[in-house]
């Protein structure tokens, strides 16, 4: 029996897979752009990326300065209500209000962006590359080792994750990076599950043994055949991911375990005004609003990743 | 079937083993002296000691954990440092609170966003589907604790002294507080008499006003309960509805459905008999999954609408430092949490035969 081709070396070998990949991607870039809400989506991280990004040069007054004292300012100084030009509004523009400390709320919003979004990638990025390295080797270990390691996943998953956020923040004290900890450890379980059960999957099939054939060591198969088949679901959970670190970080800042005064975090701003709802409601809603559209962009993008990047739909283009 | 149950089980208890680890550990490294907190700032270095010693705390670390192991075997989580009582005693008092709060929230979860997942899915790409799932991505996407607050606002400031005006905070009308059950049925004396179950049974508001028959004070409780559990319920409505409809529309294009409409079955029968039912189990899963997220839920609400929980007293203890508290609201929830998973998962193989076979 004769070879249908002379045989190539491991290296050739990956760069078919690289190239293959590509036509994947674009493909799955194009059926991306072809979903409206996975669109809007973009579009929604987009202007929260330019918002943060731009902070300074997009707000209009100093988030920390309190408006007390300055002068032009008509009282009620603390709690004022929304100054919105197009309603014909005379006095200095407050586009959403001062909050209680006289500051203005439009300005915490635009620099709360930054914040938020530090969060979310952050803790993203921690509880990924965690969790994936532990389901990378937990599942390619196999054994004693991989039962050892997903039973302490269980018992992670096995807290609410508010309430194991709120005790290990409480152990480190409040404070941002605390609570930044605090939410990367509790995702964690998620990635190393997502990760194991894609290399179980991917472990037994002929490639990867055809790798070792030729020699490959452990760790390049972990890392160069196993890891990027499992991308796909990582990448859907990672959008989304970040989405629930935003809301996360809010609740625990809400409890005042997160961000400290005066930094402007959203959960933060509400925070504040929470006892306030009834007489001054625009220090509530407009950080609320701000999170459910922050969040809302994160989820259409994730759930437009995950259809776009469904196996069942390829080749149907 | 009971060999599905049992293997269940068995796969529960490790994981309940690393509960009890986890908080021990979690509660040991909440940082503040026991000693001063409980006897006080003044205390002599010689009472604190003797505090040590008696609690054991001065035992090694492997000891302690068998100690608290033995306690909660034996039903005692220890004594609250800011409430100067048992930790069983606040959470008997206060977890019926919770209960009520989340189980009416699972009602309205689910009353709304099954129907809602059928019918989106019946009628796939059509307004009603795509308003409803835009709807439910909203309802992912907001923060719980800004809901509540939200709604508190609408309901007792916005539609103030109409019909729909709700109250904003509490379980009942201040001042009220309605006759337990057992009382009005003659079972005890005296109030102090009553055992402790069935004063438990009298916490659950709506079902003392029942049991009753106090229409005006289960109006009442039910009046107070709305908001918080609309907030409350809102995120796994959501959830719910999402599921279900996916979980629909597969099952809507599988054979058996165009062979029962081949069939010439009416198109009720052959959406609620046979698709339906089908499409549910899933739903029966994310059920018990939401309960992670009722909990957190109930954390932020009960803070907001002042309902003394489970979730406002742990609340209070990380604020109080006050960590036997913190620690048995934390073990209690979270073997709360895996006894239900199991419960859903038990239910979910008595409901379908392929889970519990392989």
């Amino acid at each position: 029996m004769e070879l249908a081709e002379a045989p190539i070396s491991l290296k050739q070998a990956e760069a078919k897979t690289t190239s293959g990949r590509n036509q994947l991607i674009r493909d799955t870039l194009r059926r991306l752009f072809r979903n409206r809400s996975a669109v809007i989506g973009m579009v929604i991280i987009s202007l929260l990326l330019l918002t943060a990004v731009f902070a300074p040069l997009l707000a209009t007054h100093d988030p920390l300065l309190s408006m007390i004292g300055v002068p032009g300012e008509t009282p009620p100084v603390p709690r004022k209500a929304p100054c919105i030009p197009l309603f014909g509004c005379e006095e200095p523009t407050h586009l959403m209000g001062l909050d209680l400390n006289g500051r203005d709320v439009f300005s915490r919003i635009v620099f709360g962006a930054r914040v938020s979004l530090f969060v979310g990638f952050v803790s993203v990025i921690f509880a990924g590359t965690t969790g994936v390295f532990i389901g990378l080797v937990a599942g390619y270990a196999g054994g004693w080792a991989d039962n050892l390691i997903m039973r302490f996943m269980d018992v992670l998953l096995a807290f609410p994750s508010l309430l194991l956020a709120i005790t290990i923040v409480t152990i480190r004290g409040p404070g941002l990076q605390n609570a930044l900890l605090a939410i990367g450890i509790v995702s964690i379980p998620v990635y190393a599950r997502l990760t194991r059960a894609s290399v179980l999957a991917v472990k037994e099939l002929e490639f990867v043994t055809a790798a070792r054939a030729m020699g490959a060591s452990h760790t390049r198969i972990l890392f160069g055949q196993i890891f990027p088949n499992t991308l796909t679901p990582l990448i859907v959970q990672a959008t989304l991911g970040i989405g629930t670190a935003v809301i996360e970080a809010a609740a625990l800042s809400f409890l005042g375990l997160g961000a400290q005064p005066p930094t402007p975090e959203w959960g933060q701003i509400l925070a504040e005004s929470r006892n306030y709802v009834f007489t001054s409601p625009h220090m509530v809603f407009f950080p609320g609003i701000a999170i459910t559209i922050t969040v809302l962009g994160f989820n259409l993008l994730g759930d437009g990743l995950r259809d776009a990047l469904d196996p069942r739909l390829r080749g149907s283009n | 079937m009971s060999r599905f149950i049992f293997n269940r089980l068995l796969s529960a208890i490790p994981v309940l083993i690393g509960i009890l680890v986890v908080t021990f550990v979690l509660g040991r490294l909440i940082p503040g002296d026991p000693c001063r907190g409980i006897l006080g700032e003044r205390a002599t270095q010689a009472a604190c000691d003797a505090f040590f010693e008696r609690n054991g705390l001065n035992e090694p670390i492997p000891v302690q954990f068998m100690i608290y192991m033995r306690n909660v075997a034996q039903g005692d989580l220890g004594d609250s440092f800011r409430y100067g009582r048992s930790v069983v005693d606040l959470l008997a008092e206060r977890m019926p609170t919770t209960i009520e709060l989340t189980f009416v929230a699972l009602i309205f979860a689910v009353a709304i966003g099954v129907p809602m997942g059928i019918i989106s899915a019946y009628r796939h790409n059509s307004a009603v589907d795509v308003g409803a799932m835009i709807g439910a991505n909203i309802g992912v996407s907001m923060p719980v604790f800004w809901l509540g607050l939200m709604l508190a606002y609408l309901f007792s400031v916005g539609l103030k002294g109409t019909i729909f005006a709700l109250p904003p905070s509490g379980r009942l009308t201040a001042g009220a507080s309605p006759e337990p059950f057992f009382m009005v049925w003659k079972l005890v004396q005296e109030p102090a008499e009553a055992g402790n179950f069935l004063i438990f049974l009298s916490r659950f508001y709506l079902l003392n006003s029942v049991l009753t028959l106090n229409l005006a004070g289960f109006w009442d409780a039910l009046r107070h309960l709305i908001l918080p559990a609309v907030t409350v319920g809102t995120i796994p409505l959501a959830i719910i509805a999402r599921m279900t409809r996916s979980s629909l529309l597969e099952v809507l294009n599988q054979d058996y459905v165009r062979t029962a409409r081949a069939k010439g079955l009416r198109e009720r029968n052959v959406i609620v008999r046979h698709a339906v039912r089908n499409a549910l189990l899933p739903v029966v899963t994310i059920i018990g999954l939401n309960f992670g997220f009722l909990v957190s839920g109930a954390v932020l609400t009960e803070t907001i609408f002042g309902f003394t929980g489970i979730g406002k007293t742990l609340y209070d203890g990380i604020t109080a430092r006050d960590y036997t508290l913190v620690q048995g609201v934390t073990l209690v929830t979270a073997i709360a949490f895996v006894i239900i998973n199991l419960l859903v998962d038990l239910i979910y193989g008595f409901l379908d035969p392929r889970i519990r076979l392989t």
